[in-house]
């Protein structure tokens, strides 16, 4: 698809604004009401689903043309995907995130860049990391650990342990005891290590889609060629390139989020409790493992009208809007746990608040992606629990640096921590 | 016409850097398509309103003061909006600036003993109610939904919707109001400008109720408002509404004494008769013919849709071949959606055997097929958080409403003729419909409240029409139904309806509707001296005329 293929949507938006809120039917309070993080910060109207319409179609229409105000529009989004699920309560026919991708790479095309972008891109391009590290310390994280490398051993599932946890010195812990505890369950279970190279789901959401197809393309190749059936990622970006973005392009795989398998191998019993983690805690749904987590459902069609007037598919197409995301295998994983107790925040699941890493804010916006991790923090402590759980750590990360600037006393965990404290 | 830097630097100086932009593109999401919704002109195909000169955000009434006196001082007209759902909200001419009301966003108080709340302009429907539920009280959700700003109905614009029969028009509902006046003056209207409250927006103090409000708003022609008290209504329900069910099929399951139904009636008579029993009878917190903007074919399917998150459009079709829906879709042709409340076991109980009462009497039913559990938890939370309106749009993409037949109930189900005039109307849109450049919907998608004042009184039903604002052909063709179903009011002799609400002040190119067609529509109105007399309070409170033309004055003296 190209952005002109959107013009319909942007001609069909009908500017009722529900993008920039949660649900209407979930609002539970005026102050955790708002869905959009970008324009809860930027305030004006381009800055949410409805306005990026907009300014896309201005920009297609030859009515404006590009400036550091329009670039920043574009950019200023952490592509969490909430408008899209509020728009798609009542316009079932819209894709406001996709014609938000398609805007970046169209501004990435047109060499509409953002050097703090640009930067990362760069080193990506040559490091094959997100993180401005070297690719010689890719496989650090996994040092001493006792797993099949799958470049030179076959293993049914590769573990991707990706950028942030393969560098994070203060998250990899997280990424060892993921692989510990499958492969103490009976995985079949091994890494690619120092071999292992981002997904490129960033790149996708920062616009630049050429980076992402070669990096999807090289992972698709080597796990074919380790004999590879599953991949069980910790991480929740990875998890929705793997998910969502690598099919179209040719991937069969399994794909597993780690609180998947975990769930599952608690269920069959494979995974015993023998502690109790005393603890109130609140979950994070992760944006690109609820909401964006729903599986992709291969379609090729057209549009066709009903009834004179009613805009349908041939044949009918799928609708993502966060119905069949990952919600319950952590919850479940984590009330599970003996002694745990689970409080829910207001803006849960498919309509939970963005925890403001995603979508190049992070490297890009630091003050617009930290007033969205303080944000969540708040509803956190809004619950009374004394920690927020994720299942992703570029959440975690977000949350952790949020923590630090305010000086708030709120632990964050990954599910995987919790699981380990309680065996 | 840009603005001068010395203007531009003199609003930035009020509002910060950060919250003044006069970015083309920026500006462009500022601006309203006339191939589209609440437009009540047109609609026209790829047709824009104008740009703004700038768009700033003000953060306090002080800011919109000063910003007001700013715009005397460089003669430049200012439009101000809350929430950007309808075209009266965005400039008219060049030389406008707009404000953007969302930085003041407040809830200031919920006064639960005197059942009232202060807001800002950014407050929207579903956040005051949710908050107004934890204290067990609610507010009127206005027709356009609950992503509307409570601010913008309840001083501006329109103000009626499903639940006005028990819980007021938003004009009502009105106790008090900040003002920002044209001039740049603060005035608080009502009992709130003399320092007793905000009990009363007629007084004691200022009593300008009239001038500022009235029945259909000032439509942000004539100054700001920066906050305003709206009064509240009980609500026995629960403190948060419990929400479940996969997107977008979410469902409440609420106590016995929060009820819905789906109303069936044998004929238009009946279901007029209804209406009079149910005011009558002091029943009904909302109630509203609200599926039928579906239209009258196409409502049952829709309904199973819509409580259903695994079905989408592409199910219509097969859903109308189905015997069940089939069976309820004409058991709804002539309805109404009720919700009970009952304060107590034994008010709901009783309001329950009212409304058997009324049903016998008038030989109606309620809609089985809307008892069923899914469908039923998903219109109780449909109706009661308005969360939803945004469906009107669903098929096409644009719908606006034509006819608007208002009086009382039986105004739509009686005719001098012996056909109802609602199944007139009916008739001439199916004729329309067969050309397929609206949606075929059975020539009824005509929707509207049984109540359009508290505890009853005026009736008003709209008839929605659904096309593709993409569709050159589409919106040229409702264009064109449009005009011939103004052509077919006036002939009855019901006026021009909804499809041409708006032609007073904006016309095909988005702009100000050139001044002698202004002057010739709104001399032929009922009460042509209204305009007259708005024309001097213009003068008077408006003397550098910074408003627009949504403000209607008549130049023309009385002939
Ligand atoms: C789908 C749909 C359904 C509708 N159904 C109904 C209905 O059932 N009943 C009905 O009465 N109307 C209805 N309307 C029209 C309706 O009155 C307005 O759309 C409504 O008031 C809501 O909000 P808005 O977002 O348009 O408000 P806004 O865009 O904020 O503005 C509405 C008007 O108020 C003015 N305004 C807003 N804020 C201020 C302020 N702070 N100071 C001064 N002026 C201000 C604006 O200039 C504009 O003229 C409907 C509209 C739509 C789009
Ligand atoms: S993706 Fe998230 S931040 Fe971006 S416009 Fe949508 S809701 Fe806002
Ligand atoms: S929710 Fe969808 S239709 Fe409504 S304004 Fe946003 S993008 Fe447009």
């Amino acid at each position: 698809m190209a952005l002109e293929d959107y013009k319909a949507d942007m001609e069909r938006c009908s500017q009722c604004s529900y993008c920039k809120w949660i649900p209407l039917d979930h609002v539970k309070s005026w102050r955790f009401a708002k869905g959009c993080p970008s324009i809860a910060y930027n305030n004006f109207l381009s800055y949410s689903a409805r306005g990026r319409f907009a300014v896309a179609l201005s920009l297609l229409n030859s009515q404006s043309n590009y400036t550091d105000r329009v670039v920043d529009i574009v950019y200023k989004c952490v592509t969490c995907g909430s408008c899209d699920v509020s728009d798609k309560i009542c316009r079932y026919n819209l894709e406001p995130l996709e014609m938000m991708h398609e805007l970046r790479f169209r501004l990435v095309e047109d060499g509409q860049l953002l050097p703090q972008h640009m930067a990362v891109i760069e080193h990506l391009r040559k490091e094959d990391n997100m993180m401005m590290e070297p690719r010689a310390g890719r496989g650090d994280w996994a040092e001493e650990l006792d797993v099949k490398h799958i470049t030179s051993e076959q293993a049914e599932v590769v573990f991707h342990a990706g950028c942030r946890f393969s560098y994070d010195k203060d998250l990899r812990e997280t990424a060892r005891t993921a692989v510990t505890l499958l492969k103490n369950a009976g995985v079949d279970i091994g890494i690619m290590g120092k071999d292992e190279s981002c997904c490129g789901g960033k790149a996708y959401d920062m616009g630049y889609k050429g980076e992402f197809v070669k990096f999807a393309e090289n992972a698709t190749e080597a796990w074919t060629a380790a004999g590879v059936k599953t991949v069980v990622t910790s991480c929740a970006d990875c998890y929705h390139a793997f998910n969502r973005l690598y099919p179209p392009l040719g991937a069969k795989f399994e794909i597993l989020h780690t609180v998947q398998y975990l769930d599952r191998l608690i269920k069959e019993g494979k995974i015993k409790f023998t502690k109790t983690v005393p603890m109130r805690v609140t979950y994070h749904d992760p944006c690109h493992l609820g909401r964006q987590g729903e599986p992709y459902v291969p379609w090729e069609g057209k549009e066709k009208k009903i009834k004179g007037q009613i805009v349908v598919y041939e044949p009918r197409k799928p609708r993502y809007n966060g119905a069949w995301g990952v919600y319950d295998p952590p919850r479940d994983v984590l009330k599970s746990i003996p002694g745990l107790e689970l409080v829910e925040m207001e803006r849960i699941r498919e309509y939970a608040w963005c925890c403001g890493a995603g979508g190049g804010a992070r490297e890009a916006y630091p003050k617009f992606s930290n007033w969205t991790a303080t944000e969540r923090i708040e509803e956190a402590k809004s619950t009374g629990t004394e920690a927020i759980v994720s299942a992703c750590p570029w959440c975690e990360r977000n949350f952790t640096d949020a923590i630090d600037t305010t000086g708030e006393k709120m632990k964050v965990f990954d599910v995987i921590e919790l699981v380990q404290q309680a065996i | 016409m840009a603005l001068s830097r010395e203007a531009y630097q003199a609003f930035e100086g009020i509002v910060g850097t950060d919250n003044i932009s006069d970015d083309p593109a920026l500006l462009d999401s500022y601006r309203y398509p006339l191939s589209h919704t609440a437009i009540h002109i047109g609609p026209y195909y790829r047709v824009y309103t104008p740009r703004g000169e700038a768009v700033l955000l003000p953060g306090s009434a002080e800011e919109v003061q000063a910003i007001v006196r700013e715009c005397n001082k460089y003669k430049i007209k200012f439009k101000a909006s809350s929430t950007f759902w309808s075209a009266w909200g965005y400039p008219l001419e060049e030389n406008t600036i707009q404000l953007d009301m969302r930085r003041m966003d407040q809830i200031l108080e919920i006064d639960e003993k005197n059942m009232f709340a202060v807001v800002e302009p950014h407050v929207i429907g579903a956040t005051l109610q949710a908050e107004a539920m934890k204290v067990g009280l609610n507010t009127h959700i206005h027709g356009s939904g609950s992503s509307c700003s409570c601010l913008a109905s309840a001083t501006s614009l329109g103000g009626l919707g499903p639940d006005t029969n028990y819980m007021g028009h938003h004009s009502e509902n009105l106790l008090g109001a900040e003002w920002v006046m044209p001039t740049g003056d603060i005035l608080r209207v009502g009992s709130i400008g003399s320092g007793l409250g905000w009990f009363c927006c007629d007084g004691p103090g200022p009593s300008l109720k009239g001038l500022v409000r009235g029945m259909v708003g000032m439509n942000g022609a004539m100054g700001v408002f920066t906050k305003c008290a709206i009064k509240l209504y009980p609500w026995p329900g629960p403190a948060t509404l419990p929400v479940e069910g996969k997107p977008p099929a979410y469902k409440a399951v609420l106590p016995d004494n929060i009820r819905v139904y789906t109303l069936g009636f044998p004929a238009w008579e009946a279901w007029a008769d209804s209406c009079y029993l149910i005011w009558e009878a002091g029943i009904g917190y909302i109630a509203h013919r609200q599926f039928n903007m579906f239209g009258r074919d196409l409502k049952g399917a829709m309904v199973k849709i819509l409580s259903d998150p695994t079905k989408t459009l592409s199910d219509i079709e097969e859903l109308l071949d189905d015997p069940e829906v089939q069976k309820m879709t004409e058991e709804m042709k002539r309805d109404y959606q009720i919700v009970l409340a009952g304060m107590t076991p034994r008010d709901i109980e009783w309001q329950d055997k009212a409304l058997d009462r009324i049903l016998e009497t008038t030989g109606g039913w309620k809609v089985q097929g809307m008892l069923d559990p899914d469908l039923y938890n998903w219109a109780l939370l449909y109706m009661i958080r308005l969360g939803h309106k945004n469906l009107n749009l669903v098929y096409g993409g644009g719908y606006d409403g034509c006819f608007g037949l208002g009086g009382t109930p039986d105004f739509a189900t009686s005719g001098p003729e012996t056909i109802p005039r609602v199944e007139e109307a009916t008739a001439f849109k199916a004729e329309w419909e067969k050309k397929g450049n609206i949606v075929a919907t059975g020539g009824d998608a005509m929707m509207g409240g049984i109540g359009g004042m508290g505890g009853g009184g005026h009736a008003m039903w709209e008839s929605f029409t659904h096309f593709d604002p993409h569709d050159k052909a589409s919106t040229e063709g409702t264009l064109e139904f449009f005009d011939a179903a103004t052509d077919y009011g006036i002939k009855k002799g019901w006026g021009p309806g909804m499809e041409k609400m708006n032609a007073y002040a904006r016309g095909a190119d988005g702009r100000s509707t050139p001044k002698e067609i202004r002057e010739r529509i709104l001399s032929a109105a009922a009460q042509p001296e209204a305009f007259r007399y708005q024309r001097k309070i213009k003068e008077t409170f408006n003397p550098n005329d910074l408003g627009d033309a949504y403000y209607r004055t008549l130049d023309e003296p009385e002939k």
